[in-house]
């Protein structure tokens, strides 16, 4: 009987590991963010045990080992996603089977799944994001791979240096092909199949609540929510009001909207004036509904898109990329001059039983103005008059928040103002909403076109006065006027200066972010978004009568086959074997003549004589023959290959 | 064929058989040594005593007319001795150099290996730069310059083998072995030796052999012979019996060793045969045999490489 002996390893892998590790780490790089810390740790474990076991000579750990690890592996994934399909889920059981697998590496084959593992990897990472470093970090992964591949299959005491010369040959010979499918591979308005993206991960900007009880963090992120383009003019900073939905319902606490109306309201009553505002708007995926408009929207080129009933944008799909379209605005509007009272009613309502002293305060205040506008003065003035402080850092409210708020904290940000003033408002018998949208937008020097972050989130109110319709009201800048006139960033940017006593590192900063923010914006324009719309536009110019996806694809598989041959054909020039020597040609005609083949290593003087004893040949003949060759190849006597092609002919 | 080059070849043709008169039965090695002189080599000669390794080399420099000397080495054999010394002159009051024997033509280093290595290195420096520093000045060596170097087989006792990278200034290694029945008979029979090298005549001058050495240089060489080269060349890196292979110096005396071969057998350009020739005696002392075919004689490696590449 056989003992069954742990294999040691024999140390063959010590030269190709290295470049298989690094390869499956960069593959990794992407992913490290989004997974749960143990399967980056557990990566680096198994790497670092496996290179040690190349190292030492040790044996690789026992099946039991490894089949224990796997199950756990796996668990962990079930446990931390509760499910095992989507990008989140499916890179980490990538992760964690690159990880074991690497425990069971003996050999070369092992190494081509590791490396397959590694590519993988670097695919599923464009699934979770596709920024401007996308596509040099995609070419990096791959080179890098490639020289693993190399390394590992190729001749061993090939140098470093030509296994990466060759694995960029490599990937560079992929470059054209890579272009025409890029360019031609159809492009389907709606996702070609659904990939389940992280949901885990939330949904970024605004939501459709609004608490102001607890603390935000939306306004801390500098992510981009949306780019604009303006065709002609800029708005100016306090009508940079982005709608996004529509807030109605409050329990005492929360405000919130409906769910996205997904039908177009009737006969909404709008009446637009002013000049209008024509813009590109580059919208970011938020995976959710609501489209933001510069307020207020009258014409927009994004189908499936619809106008609700508090004149917001909602699309049928949910923004899960990103997206372009023009849109046209007008500064000056009026809506819904008229309201019916059970409307008017609905726009009334709050919980009487909570926030008690919010309502006093509005009723006396009312009292006091008279009319409903001259109340909305008074109550924006006694905001403005009173010790109410704009922070981002608001203690907690507890039960009656907005009296907490009014009379007791008094520091907050838009949605405490938003969610008081449009209570106050209520309270007196005014009808009165929140609006959830951004404000504010930065205008990018280098790139022409204005950026809106996440951090320009707002909130604010409309107030519905009889005959002019809803009127927006801002109540933070009755407390913080820099936060509308300059914006969020630039608000915050004045923070820090005076915090660090100068403002050049920050401004520098911020320069630097603009131009790399430029940089993503073009590439998203024609890389990113190259959608159907603009690759039909591209087809048409390319010459392309009646773009479809049929013929695009024809057009594909043509230039592909086109482009494989031409590089296969450039190859094999490159590589094609030496061109037969004439005389090499007459020579081998001659010893098929003689009848015995030459030997390796005879020279043709050795041949002769060996031919000489053997053949039916004369053995001048055969001399004469092996002398003319001789001279015609290696004497580069051209005067040879005749004689060589006559004697040829007398042994005929 | 020019005038010239036909007197070139009647000279060698003379100088071979005036060769062959003396060193019986040794046709191929007599070949082979013209060649390394005409490639500009230096020689070594590798074989027991009394094999005519000495006369050999003394013909050789009878025949081609070269100032000869001849250097024995043995154990307290000093660099001096070898480059010679600066002796004070009493009458001049002066120090006055004394050339030492290596200021010949053609230096004959006898069993060179029985020497220690201060002493070879002193040979084998004025080999590489043809020229002798002695007491910090530097004197050139006359022109052509030759060493042909004997040597015992390392295997025999009391000896300093030469290092490996030191056979690299050899252009080629002969080995003369032992003559055959009927050599062996005239050499009893006949002549003494030494009396026939004395009777014999230059067919050529210092100053022929130079130009015979140019000439040798511009032998034709196909681009499919430059290929066997490199084909030979790497499989001598790739075989399994050998530790170290041909380095590129080794090919380049590879292709000059052939080239002087192909100018002394006449042929238009360098043959399959010239490259065949030189391939033992250029390559058997630069190779590295790996420890397991340790038993394998160069020679035999040097065979079995060339039995495994095909000639292009």
């Amino acid at each position: 009987m056989k003992l069954a002996k742990p294999r040691r390893s024999d140390g063959s892998l010590l030269s190709s590991l290295p470049w298989t590790l690094a390869a499956l780490a960069f593959a990794l790089l992407p992913h490290l963010r989004y997974l749960p810390f143990w399967i980056g740790a557990s990566f680096l474990a198994c790497a670092g045990w496996r290179m040690l076991i190349e190292r030492r000579r040790m044996a690789l750990p026992p099946t039991w080992l490894r089949a224990t690890l796997a199950l756990g592996g796996f668990l962990g994934v079930l446990g931390t996603y509760q499910m095992i399909s989507g990008v989140g889920p499916g890179s980490a059981l990538l992760a964690i089977m690159a990880s074991l697998k690497l425990l069971e590496t003996r050999q070369r084959r092992d190494q081509f799944v590791l490396l397959f593992i590694a590519i993988f990897l670097v695919m599923s990472a464009l699934l979770r994001e596709q920024y401007l470093w996308s596509l040099p970090y995609l070419v990096a992964a791959l080179v890098l791979t490639m020289t693993a591949w190399l390394r590992m299959s190729g001749d061993p005491g090939e140098s470093t240096r030509a296994s990466f010369a060759i694995g960029t040959r490599l990937v560079a010979y992929a470059v054209p092909l890579a272009a025409v499918m890029w360019v031609f591979f159809p492009r389907i308005s709606v996702p070609f199949w659904a990939v389940p993206i992280d949901t885990g991960s939330g949904t970024t900007g605004l939501s459709n609540h609004m608490s102001p009880g607890d603390i935000s963090s939306l306004s801390q992120s500098g992510a981009v929510a949306f780019r604009v383009r303006f065709e002609d003019r800029v708005p100016a900073p306090r009508e940079r009001y982005w709608r996004a939905m529509v807030l109605y319902n409050f329990d005492g606490r929360n405000w919130s909207g409906n769910e996205p109306l997904l039908s177009q309201a009737r006969n909404l009553q709008i009446d637009v004036g002013g000049e209008p505002l024509r813009y590109e708007m580059i919208l970011e995926p938020n995976r959710q509904h609501w489209v933001p408009a510069l307020e207020l929207v009258q014409g927009w080129e994004l189908s499936n898109t619809v106008m609700g009933r508090t004149f917001e944008l909602t699309r049928v799909y949910p923004i899960d990329q990103r997206i372009s379209f023009t849109m046209t605005s007008y500064p000056t509007y009026r809506i819904e001059p008229e309201l019916s009272m059970s409307v008017q009613g609905w726009y009334l309502r709050f919980p009487h039983e909570q926030n008690p002293q919010t309502s006093t305060l509005a009723l006396a205040m009312f009292r006091q103005a008279g009319s409903p506008e001259r109340y909305v003065d008074a109550v924006l003035s006694y905001f403005h008059e009173q010790d109410f402080y704009y922070s981002l850092q608001p203690p907690a409210l507890g039960s009656n928040p907005v009296d907490r708020f009014l009379f007791d904290t008094r520091k907050g940000f838009c949605e405490h103002f938003a969610s008081a003033f449009t209570l106050m408002m209520r309270a007196a018998g005014v009808p009165a909403r929140v609006v959830l949208g951004y404000q504010g937008g930065e205008v990018n020097p280098l790139g022409g076109y204005m950026i809106v972050r996440q951090s320009d989130a707002h909130a604010w109110s409309e107030v519905w006065f009889q005959g002019r319709g809803w009127i927006r009201v801002d109540p933070t800048a009755a407390v913080a006027p820099e936060r509308i006139e300059l914006g969020y960033t630039d608000s915050l940017l004045d923070g820090a200066a005076t915090a660090w006593g100068g403002g050049t590192p920050s401004e520098f900063l911020h320069r630097i972010r603009l131009s790399l923010d430029a940089m993503n914006a073009r590439w998203n324009d024609w890389v990113l978004g190259y959608g159907p719309d603009r690759q039909t536009s591209v087809m048409e110019m390319l010459g392309m009568v009646n773009p479809g996806w049929r013929k695009m694809m024809l057009t594909l598989v043509t230039l592909v086959v086109t482009l494989t041959l031409i590089v296969s054909a450039l190859l094999m020039w490159r590589y094609r074997p030496p061109r037969p020597d004439r005389a090499r040609i007459l020579y081998r005609r001659f010893t098929k003549r003689v009848g015995i083949e030459p030997a390796l290593g005879e020279t043709p003087r050795n041949y002769a004589n060996r031919a000489q004893q053997v053949s039916a040949l004369s053995a001048t003949a055969i001399h004469a023959t092996t002398d003319a060759y001789l001279a015609a190849r290696y004497g580069g006597d051209a005067a040879a290959m005749l004689r060589l092609e006559k004697s040829l002919k007398t042994l005929r | 064929m020019s005038t010239e080059a036909v007197t070139q070849q009647a000279t060698l043709d003379a100088a071979v058989q005036q060769l062959g008169n003396i060193v019986l039965g040794k046709q191929a090695q007599i070949e082979l040594a013209l060649a390394c002189l005409l490639a500009r080599g230096h020689l070594l000669i590798e074989d027991l005593p009394g094999l005519g390794k000495t006369i050999l080399a003394q013909s050789l420099a009878r025949v081609l007319d070269l100032s000869f000397s001849r250097i024995q080495f043995t154990s307290d054999l000093l660099p001096a001795d070898i480059v010679g010394v600066s002796v004070f002159n009493k009458g001049s009051g002066e120090f006055e150099f004394q050339p030492g024997p290596v200021f010949a033509q053609l230096v004959l280093a006898d069993e060179v290996n029985r020497a220690t290595p201060k002493a070879q290195s002193a040979l084998l420096e004025a080999m590489e730069e043809q020229q002798v520093s002695v007491d910090g000045k530097t004197r050139t060596l006359p022109e052509p310059f030759f060493v042909v170097a004997t040597q015992n087989p390392a295997d025999q006792i009391g000896t300093f083998p030469l290092p490996e990278s030191q056979m690299d200034r050899f252009l080629m290694r002969l080995e003369l072995g032992y003559p055959n029945a009927a050599d062996e008979r005239e050499i009893i029979t006949g002549d003494d030796r030494r009396t026939m090298l004395t009777e014999m005549n230059a067919v050529t001058s210092p100053a022929t052999l130079l130009e015979l050495q140019r000439a040798a240089r511009r032998v034709h060489m196909s681009d499919a012979i430059v290929d066997y080269i490199q084909a030979l060349v790497r499989q001598t890196r790739e075989s399994a019996e050998i530790e170290v292979g041909l380095s590129p110096r080794g090919a380049q005396a590879l292709a000059l060793a052939a080239r002087a071969l192909a100018f002394l057998r006449k042929h238009p350009g360098v043959f399959p045969d010239d490259v065949q020739a030189v391939f033992p005696p250029v390559a058997g002392h630069r190779l590295k045999p790996a420890s397991a075919a340790n038993r394998r004689k160069p020679n035999e490696l040097c065979q079995h490489v060339l039995d495994s590449v095909a000639i292009p």
